[in-house]
């Protein structure tokens, strides 16, 4: 098993009725450390050289987060900021996130087809976290895949059940 | 055996200390351990002490009286109005029902009808100090059971008064001077105004409770001085019991009347603490009186008489209660509980006994033979209790399904966290107040009494104590409260209470407010690890307004403020490690604090180049990813 590395984003988890069964598989795995970045900064200050360091200890890396209005959640956002650093890039630099495995899971309370070109918002979601997507991409982090979950505020424990299947099952392939 | 009354508390408490750990070792209630400790210094036993009856009403009069003080302090008054029918249902039935029962296993057994009556009433109330004790003992005072008991005894305490009325009725005895000397001022009365005292007796110490025993108690505690408080709660508990006593109303329910009126007051933890050790020795005493006054040669003369009675008396009293339980819909195990713990006979019948006798409803013998009867169940309850709950209700409590059952005995209590703020200035009231925005529930004590009263007055749940003494932390609760929030100007006072909680109560997490940074290093040395510096937080404000005053952004300025608090905090765990071997960390001269803080400027300098902040910092993730595994 590859150790991973969660970064779990949630500003209102105390309101959130899929992430909190999402997560709870990490926690019972110990091939997964989960950082739970609105426990871990409340304050917005983030520990920019203990999350670089960090990131060299881990071989796979998710990114699992709400879309808040049409984004990331803003903390998600810093803390890309505040640790991806470009001197990754110079030469005789390591860098942490090159060749790494990357999976996303996205959740959102919207349907489907309002995030297509013909939808709702005619933006996919996708274009929306290509922040995200992007900044993997120029340190050459390998996205693997990124699942998304619709309507996630609307779904039975059971249906939520079944995606936590469907992603660990991606996971441990 | 005549003896001096230093000599008899010798022999009582010399018993109690021996017999009660003993008990409590093999998990038995204080209260039998008691009871066997009297047994042995009886006068059948040892010899040690009288065999005297009056001695025993006098101990327990006093203990009952402090023990419904005690209960009605937990008691607020909104709850009290709503327990009025609980208390009139269950009292009322019971007291019916079971004196008829009784009366007629009396009769069918060929007993005068007036003395099957005497004793019937007797027999139908219960103890007030054993049940009391018992529930307090296993925590149960606030389950279906502990309030159904609790409202059944305190019917049975008013209707002590109208028993003793009867009493001369049955016997159809007119001589006047014999009549107990308890009801003084009411027959002095006409008799068109003698129901009145009892709504006047209950109206005046509502009134008192309102406007005289709180502006008292205030007053006495400006003094300052722990042993007026100790004088003032135990003149409040006894004066109204005296009062209720001339009036013609149950001492015991004037207590209780009174605690309710003090529970909503700031002095409630402060006379809990006070009246508490009072209560526990009256009633050891009591409880020892009651061993020691079974008279064995009586049981030997009529054992079959005696011991028949008595099973009559359980058995009747036992499906009485449980009757009334089912019928008022309280659960089984709950039923049982509460029909076990009241199917004893009360310490009441001790004097209700004699009084039958002085009107000669009953011969002498005949008295000695029911006083061993009460006795005896006295001592068999605490041991039925014990059957109850190992062997009986184990059976009921399987038939439910665990989460349910869980859910029912622990009730609303324990799914929020108990909090107790200590001192309540500046400081602790900031604490107070955002939690109280939130909604979160906190004890807080404060021995300013100025303060106190106006923080009341602003709708704060604030109550009047020293939280220096273990008492008083021990009647806000620290037993089941799961965070200390210390929060007292004087730092020395914050340590002495964190050091006493921890250990006494080593689970009970502590947060406390430190005044600089070599208070800091002691908290942490010695455990306590949430600690927060007064000066820290503003300190470090100040100086990022001074940084944007220079010219630098805003954020950039929170930026590095942020950044210096997180690394102070690291380092001052790291210093607080370096110096833990030093015995001298508390007497620092000026010239010592200076060096002090060179040393942490010199750390500084170290730390905020950013190669070894990476260094410092990845020793604290060393410990958190420790902490994961």
């Amino acid at each position: 098993m590859k150790k991973t590395l969660v970064v779990f984003a949630h500003p209102y988890l105390e309101h959130s009725n899929s992430n909190v069964e999402l997560i709870n598989f990490y926690v019972r795995h110990q091939h997964y450390t989960l950082r739970d970045l609105y426990e871990e900064y409340p304050d917005f200050h983030i520990a920019a050289f203990r999350e670089r360091k960090r990131l060299k200890n881990y071989e796979r890396f998710v990114f699992q987060f709400p879309l808040i209005w049409f984004g990331m959640p803003p903390l998600l956002r810093l803390w890309i900021d505040e640790v991806f650093d470009r001197d990754w890039l110079k030469e005789n630099e390591h860098n942490p996130l090159e060749g790494k495995e990357v999976y996303i899971l996205v959740t959102t309370g919207g349907k489907e087809r309002s995030f297509s070109k013909t939808g709702t918002y005619q933006y996919t979601i996708d274009e929306l976290i290509s922040g995200l997507i992007v900044s993997l991409k120029v340190f050459k982090a390998d996205i693997k895949h990124i699942k998304i979950v619709y309507e996630a505020n609307k779904l039975s424990k059971k249906e939520i059940i079944l995606h936590k299947k469907e992603f660990t099952e991606l996971l441990n392939q | 055996m005549e003896s001096s009354l230093a000599m008899n508390t010798l022999i009582f408490l010399g018993v109690a200390i021996i017999m009660v750990p003993l008990a409590r070792k093999f998990g038995l209630s204080s209260v039998i351990g008691y009871i066997l400790g009297g047994i042995i210094i009886g006068p059948y036993a040892l010899k040690l002490t009288g065999n005297n009856v009056n001695d025993i009403m006098h101990a327990s009069e006093f203990g009952v009286i402090m023990l419904l003080f005690l209960v009605g302090l937990e008691l607020e008054p909104r709850k009290f109005w709503e327990m009025r029918k609980k208390i009139m249902g269950l009292g009322l039935s019971q007291m019916a029902l079971t004196i008829l029962l009784l009366f007629l296993v009396f009769i069918s057994v060929g007993w005068r009808v007036d003395k099957a009556i005497a004793v019937a009433m007797c027999f139908a109330l219960s103890s007030t100090a054993i049940v009391l004790q018992t529930l307090q003992e296993k925590n149960n005072l606030k389950t279906t059971a502990g309030e159904a008991s609790f409202s059944t005894l305190l019917f049975q305490d008013i209707s002590v008064i109208p028993i003793l009325a009867i009493l001369p009725i049955v016997a159809n005895y007119k001589a006047k001077h014999h009549d107990n000397d308890i009801q003084i001022l009411i027959q002095k009365l006409p008799e068109w105004l003698q129901a009145g005292t009892v709504i006047f007796g209950v109206a005046l110490l509502i009134l008192l409770g309102r406007y005289v025993f709180v502006p008292f108690l205030r007053y006495v505690s400006k003094s300052g001085m722990t042993e007026l408080l100790t004088a003032s709660s135990l003149f409040l508990v006894i004066g109204v019991s005296e009062l209720m006593v001339v009036i013609g109303l149950s001492p015991a329910l004037g207590a209780f009347l009174a605690g309710v009126m003090l529970a909503n007051s700031e002095f409630r933890h402060e006379l809990e603490a006070q009246i508490d050790p009072f209560k526990g020795l009256l009633l050891a005493v009591f409880f020892v009186s009651v061993g020691s006054t079974i008279n064995f040669n009586i049981i030997q003369k009529d054992p079959l008489f005696i011991f028949s009675t008595v099973f009559a008396v359980l058995a009747v009293k036992f499906v009485v209660l449980y009757t009334i339980g089912k019928f008022f819909r309280i659960d089984t195990p709950q039923s049982l509980f509460y029909a076990f713990a009241l199917s004893q006979v009360g310490e009441f019948a001790f004097v209700l006994l004699n009084y039958a006798s002085d009107l000669y409803l009953l011969g002498p013998e005949m008295n000695a033979q029911m006083m061993a009867v009460t006795a005896i169940t006295m001592c068999i309850t605490p041991i039925l209790l014990i059957i109850n709950e190992k062997f009986i209700t184990p059976k009921f409590i399987k038939e439910i399904p665990e989460e349910e059952h869980d859910f029912n005995i622990l009730g609303s209590d324990v799914s929020q966290k108990k909090i107790i703020i200590v001192g309540f200035g500046h400081f602790g009231s900031t604490v107070g107040r955002l939690l109280k925005a939130n909604k979160i529930p906190a004890t807080v004590l404060d021995r300013d009494s100025d303060r106190v009263k106006l923080l009341r007055s602003y709708g704060f749940k604030v109550y009047y104590g020293d939280a220096t003494r273990i008492p008083i932390l021990r009647a806000a609760g620290i037993e089941d409260a799961e965070i200390l929030v210390l929060c007292l100007d004087d730092p020395d006072d914050n340590k002495f209470i964190a050091e006493l909680v921890r250990e006494h109560y080593p689970e009970v997490k502590i947060f406390v407010r430190a005044k600089n940074r070599i208070d800091a290093y002691d908290y942490l040395n010695s455990g306590v690890n949430h600690i927060y510096r007064e000066t820290l937080g503003t300190a470090v404000d100040m100086a990022v307004d001074v940084l944007h005053e220079t010219g630098m952004r805003k954020y950039a300025a929170r930026r590095l403020g942020q950044r210096f608090m997180a690394i102070d905090k690291a380092s001052i765990r790291k210093l607080a490690k370096m110096k833990e071997n030093d015995d001298d960390i508390t007497l620092f001269t000026t010239k010592e604090i200076l060096q002090r803080e060179e040393e942490l400027l010199a750390y500084d300098n170290l730390n905020f180049d950013n190669k070894n902040w990476e260094g410092s910092s990845s020793a604290d993730e060393e410990d958190e990813d420790e902490s994961q595994d």
